[in-house]
């Protein structure tokens, strides 16, 4: 299946500074075709088209704006999450820099969608430089006209990676500590300020435009049953050519990976990120797609060269300073692997360390607040099934 | 608000809409533990002790802080839920100080009363100690924060029941840890209300009253398995 440009229509087309490029490739011709439709008509134009959540959890859009729409309260917000933190996922931040009005136009169809006068834009800290920038097309898109009844304020991080999760977010756009929040109330129902919010990622809002313009059924007639229209892949590690590509859904990992990117004696790929899965070279022909493996896109490929324990390791050691340190799993759970992994990457494992290495990726899956705690071992589960034999060798004695 | 039918443990109950699937648990006799949790105030969800079966559910979830649902079908004591509790309070005692024999509370330490309980066996999960001075100079509070397990309550109940705001919570990860002003210890000039609730509170021995060894008997006897 081939690239196609539906996300990136605009990048390096347009002047990302000036709205009148933007203007010239239909730019904001969704939002006033949206605003001549009920809100519910868009929403269930964006139901139709299967757009699926692209931050990783793949919820789907509509769903979402519907809980919103339907909740009770005059007040309700939208957010734009570009806190972009999963682990070689560079995506969203190419989007901004090149096409940051489609975003802001993304944004207020789901504004008027959900039926917020308010929306967010949350900025992780390491892309403060895009900040003139994005702020910029804010402005010009006020000036324009063409958000009347509309607030978009950014927001910036401070340098969180579970801040880029939901709640957490919201915490820290309120003002306060980066920690996630137990669901329910889910924040369709009650979310920022506890008033209904819908949160989507940079990435998903991206496509809402073009839905709106060239309806959902055009939408949903590109990828698979279950994952609709193209993803954005952020793709490094050791490849020829490292960069974002976008790709229909459902498109063989095999032609993105060693196509496109150039890569070659694959041992491994990490797909997700941090919190993603970790596949061996002879499932190369897996589909990108929700029903395999897909997270926010980020695709790391690891030659033979790389050693696995290294790579869980450090893994590992990232979502340990990361995790907010709310809930027992997560905080004395990645402490410990982070700890005993390192015995292995030393050559000092003790075997029995294997199997408690499995029961604690359990009970962190099972009981963890957030998605942080309960995919931190995604990776490790993964290698302890198809590379043991690296995890044996870190066995003291052997 | 009706009420609400649901299967607790293969028993049909009812119970009012809007209350949480522990505080139904407690009422029909079937005690869950807890550790971050105070009745009445709002709930924290970080110990994570409470967690449950619900049928369809990916996960366990939180009873303390999930209403329960028509039709919600709970296990609160299978199998699977009593390995993960046991695995939570190994994690608690990860970096727990083994100081209990000299610890003043530990004849009344709720973590080794929910071990016991749990028969936790061998710890399997050790991780680095935190060592943190004890703090020992206030006329009205001991803080040892080694002992810490990170419940949450004493900051609950600092803001909400004596609206005070004594503690907040700092750093991440691993090294979270309920501090006093930025992260000073409480000296002997500082004013609380004197009030012990978080003292009362405190799970384990991170939090005392300032006392005099040996001079005062307490508490029941230790806590003795069988
Ligand atoms: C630890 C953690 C970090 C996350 N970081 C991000 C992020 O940086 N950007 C993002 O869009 N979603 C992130 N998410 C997912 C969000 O919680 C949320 O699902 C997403 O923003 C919803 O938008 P979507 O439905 O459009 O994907 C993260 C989730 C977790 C658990
Ligand atoms: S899973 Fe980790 S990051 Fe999420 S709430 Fe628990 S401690 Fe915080
Ligand atoms: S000091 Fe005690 S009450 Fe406060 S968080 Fe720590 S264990 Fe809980």
């Amino acid at each position: 299946m081939p690239q196609e440009k539906v996300v990136l229509r605009n990048c390096g087309a347009i002047d990302p500074a000036d709205i009148k490029t933007h203007r010239a490739r239909e730019g904001f011709k969704a939002l006033e075709k949206a605003r001549g439709m009920t809100p519910e008509e868009v929403i269930s134009e964006i139901k139709t088209s299967g757009l699926r959540g692209r931050g990783g959890a793949g919820f789907p859009c509509g769903i979402k704006w519907e809980g919103a729409r339907n909740s009770p309260g005059d007040e309700k917000y939208v957010i734009g999450n570009a806190d972009e933190g999963e682990v070689g996922t560079f995506k969203d931040r190419y989007i901004i820099q090149n096409d940051p009005f489609s975003l802001v136009e993304g944004l207020a169809i789901a504004g008027y969608a959900v039926g917020a006068r308010q929306g967010y834009i949350y900025l992780r800290w390491e892309y403060s430089y895009l900040l003139d920038l994005l702020r910029g097309a804010i402005d010009q898109a006020r000036a324009a006209g063409y958000l009347d009844g509309f607030r978009i304020e950014v927001r910036q991080g401070a340098g969180a990676y579970v801040c880029g999760e939901e709640s957490a977010l919201m915490e820290s756009v309120e003002g306060k500590r980066g920690e996630a929040r137990y669901r329910p109330p889910f924040p369709t129902v009650a979310g920022l300020f506890q008033k209904p919010t819908t949160i989507n990622n940079v990435e998903t809002l991206m496509n809402v435009a073009p839905i709106v313009l060239k309806g959902g059924a055009w939408y949903a007639g590109m990828g698979t049953e279950r994952s609709r229209g193209t993803k954005v892949f952020s793709v490094s590690g050791d490849v020829a050519r490292p960069g974002v590509y976008e790709m229909v859904l459902g498109s063989p990992l095999r032609e993105l990976v060693e196509g496109l990117a150039g890569a070659k004696d694959i041992k491994m790929i990490q797909i997700g990120g941090a919190t993603g899965r970790i596949i061996p070279y002879d499932q190369i022909d897996a589909p990108l797609a929700f029903e395999s493996y897909l997270g926010a896109g980020a695709i790391t490929v690891y030659n033979r060269s790389r050693g696995v324990l290294e790579i869980v390791g450090r893994t590992m050691e990232f979502l340990a300073e990361e995790s907010c340190g709310k809930c027992t799993p997560c905080r004395q759970g990645t402490e410990w692997l982070v700890e005993t992994l390192d015995r292995f990457r030393r050559g000092e494992g003790a075997a029995r360390d294997i199997g408690y290495m499995q029961v604690l990726a359990d009970t962190m899956a099972l009981s963890s607040l957030c998605g942080l705690g309960q995919a931190a071992c995604s990776g490790l589960v993964d290698t302890l099934k198809y590379f043991r034999d690296d995890y044996d060798r870190g066995i003291s004695g052997k | 608000m009706g009420n609400i039918s649901l299967t607790l443990n293969g028993t049909p109950v009812s119970a009012p809409q809007g209350m949480t699937i522990l505080e139904v648990a407690r009422e029909n006799g079937i005690d869950i533990p807890t550790m971050c949790y105070l009745k009445d105030l709002a709930p924290v969800g970080a110990c994570r002790l409470c967690v449950v079966e619900v049928e369809g559910s990916r996960t366990l979830v939180g009873s303390c802080h999930t209403p329960v649902t028509p039709g919600m079908v709970i296990q609160t004591h299978s199998p699977k839920v009593l390995e993960v509790r046991r695995v939570l309070i190994e994690l608690m005692m990860a970096s727990h100080p083994d100081t209990c024999i000299v610890c003043e509370a530990a004849n009344c330490c709720e973590l080794r009363l929910r071990a016991t309980d749990l028969e936790v066996g061998m710890p399997r999960f050790r991780t680095r100690m935190h060592y943190f001075p004890v703090e020992d100079e206030n006329p009205s509070i001991i803080r040892d924060m080694s002992k810490c397990i990170l419940c949450r309550r004493c900051v609950a109940a600092c803001d909400n029941i004596e609206g005070k705001k004594m503690f907040s919570l700092a750093y991440r990860g691993f090294e979270t840890k309920v501090i006093y002003d930025l992260d000073k210890p409480i000296g002997s000039n500082e004013t609380c209300r004197d009030c012990k609730t978080c003292i009362t509170l405190c799970p384990t021995g991170a939090l005392r009253l300032p006392m005099k060894f040996g001079q005062e008997k307490k508490g029941p006897v230790l806590y003795v398995k069988g």
